[in-house]
């Protein structure tokens, strides 16, 4: 199998599953921790991100489908398309199909604050388009099942702080469309704004 | 041609004196916190007691008298208000005898700094590790030079949480020795877990530890928590490291002492070709000798007060302060 990529706890590899393509996430070994830590995390981690996967797609959201769960790896349908980070320079040429991949990027987020998941990670870097303009959602690794308000404003807040500051409001828009107590967890993003240590904390993002 | 820096933030008393990044003399004086913890008006009485002997033995050790002395730092925060108030106020009574020109330092990057200038670190993703705080923090430049915080703790620093449980299992509390020497062989039992991308939290393990106490081995539970809250801060530098692409990890603080957390980010780092720097352990615990260097970088760059603008802050952060070398 081929390595795609390298993140800080999993790798990514190019696979096959039943004769269609997928990726395999796997998370490896850390040397540092000991044995038992190491299982129970890796283990942990990976049913968690599946499960929460899996109750996202229940729940409409759109996300690549888990295909096999085998120990420490996930194989998930490999998608076509592009990172929304990597095509934010063609806003200016293509703004009708930003504005739409931003919307859709706001509803999504809506969705799985719906069904109380929250993502971790939702930065343009984890916003897949296809060719054909469909928007996906993905990397569920930090993702957690919560239904605490400040978690999901944390998630409005990374978006925020990743995108300009005149395309983050059609994206905060879609969200309030989309999310059933918008209110309370955009009251809540102003809170957080205005505290100290977020003031002093700039997000990067890589 | 000295600059000397008072370090007064908690239970030590320190005075160290520099010269062109040569560390002179570092004395200090240690309040005993016992097993009740650090009372802050005692501790500072204690320390008003002995500043003058305490300048003294520094002065005496680095070879000189108060006529040397070209420059003065001293702790401005964070710590306790009532201790950092007598190395303020020592300082700036200096500065006016001596005509000499005088700055406030953060503690914690008076602990950062003297361990990148002695370790040779360049451009390192820093954990800083101490009673009252736990950090991952990087050089940025903008919106200006200061270490900017990548993660840290949204409750008890690290060593808090190992001081906490050493007092609860009726030990020394000690930046964590005493725990790791009770952890010798322990097996691991399950403990919470809690890192949130660059960010953890210490809490929740410290009331599972202390509850645990009850019905386990103590070295069983000593060593699960210690094996857990060091993998947390593994877990969350190691995401640094690969987000900032940075190959240096500089331990620092007073829980740098821990021979067990260097050896696990050592293990770390080995995975990215990454080295861990650290400082020998008189610049891990509090010391004078941070406040002299860093002091000593911010006089050569400019960065003096007039004696009325030197207060104290007891919550200034470490991305508060410019970094102008």
């Amino acid at each position: 199998m081929e390595k795609i990529s390298e993140g800080a706890e999993a790798e990514i590899y190019d696979a096959k599953v039943l004769g269609r393509s997928a990726i395999l996430k796997y998370r490896i070994e850390k040397g540092y921790r000991t044995r038992p830590l190491d299982y129970r995390i890796r283990s942990e981690r990976t049913k968690s991100e599946a499960k929460i996967m899996a109750r996202a797609s229940a729940r409409g959201a759109m996300v690549p489908k888990v295909l096999l769960i085998d120990g420490y790896g996930i194989y998930i349908e490999k998608l076509d398309g592009a990172m929304l980070n990597a095509m934010m320079d063609r806003f200016e040429k293509q703004k009708e199909k930003m504005r739409k991949i931003l919307e859709e990027a706001g509803k999504q987020l809506g969705m799985l604050h719906n069904a109380d998941i929250v993502h971790g990670d939702y930065t343009p870097a984890n916003i897949l388009v296809t060719p054909e303009g469909v928007v996906y959602v993905i990397d569920f690794g930090l993702a957690e099942i919560t239904n605490s308000v400040e978690e999901k404003a944390l998630d409005l807040l990374l978006m925020k702080r990743s995108i300009s500051k005149t395309l983050y409001p059609i994206f905060e828009d879609s969200y309030r469309k989309s999310h059933g107590d918008s209110k309370s967890v955009l009251l809540k993003l102003g809170d957080i704004e205005r505290r100290g240590r977020y003031q002093t904390r700039t997000l990067i993002t890589g | 041609m000295a600059v000397i820096g008072i370090e007064s933030s908690a239970h030590t008393l320190g005075v160290g004196i520099a010269d062109k990044g040569k560390v002179l003399a570092n004395e200090k004086m240690m309040y005993d916190v016992g097993t009740t913890g650090i009372i802050p008006a005692k501790a500072a009485e204690q320390h008003i007691e002995n500043i003058g002997s305490v300048i003294g033995a520094a002065l005496s050790k680095a070879g000189m008298d108060k006529s040397g002395i070209t420059g003065i730092g001293y702790t401005k925060g964070p710590g306790l208000g009532p201790c950092l108030r007598v190395g303020q106020l020592a300082a700036k009574t200096l500065s006016m005898e001596l005509k000499v020109p005088i700055v406030p330092v953060n503690h914690a990057i008076g602990h950062i700094e003297v361990a990148r200038h002695v370790s040779g670190a360049k451009d390192p993703i820093v954990l800083y590790v101490s009673g009252g705080n736990s950090q991952i923090l990087g050089i940025i430049n903008e919106p200006f030079r200061h270490y900017h915080v990548f993660g840290e703790t949204f409750d008890i620093g690290v060593g808090n949480m190992l001081d906490s449980f050493a007092r609860a299992a009726k030990l020394n509390p000690a930046w964590g020795s005493s725990v790791a020497k009770l952890a010798e062989g322990g097996k691991y039992i399950q403990m919470p877990y809690t890192v949130k991308g660059m960010d953890f939290t210490f809490t929740g393990l410290l009331t599972n530890a202390v509850k645990m106490l009850e019905a386990n081995d103590p070295r069983d539970v000593a060593y699960s928590m210690q094996e857990t809250a060091f993998a947390m801060l593994c877990e969350a530098i190691e995401r640094a490291m690969l987000l900032t692409k940075k190959r240096e990890v500089l331990l620092s603080g007073g829980v740098a002492q821990s021979k067990r957390l260097k050896e696990m980010l050592e293990i770390m780092t080995a995975t990215h070709n990454g080295a861990v720097y650290a400082a020998p352990n008189e610049f891990n615990a509090d010391n004078g000798a941070m406040i002299a260097i860093v002091a000593e970088k911010m006089l050569d760059t400019g960065m003096q007060k007039k004696p009325e603008d030197c207060d104290i802050n007891q919550k200034y952060r470490a991305d508060a302060a410019e970094i102008r070398w």
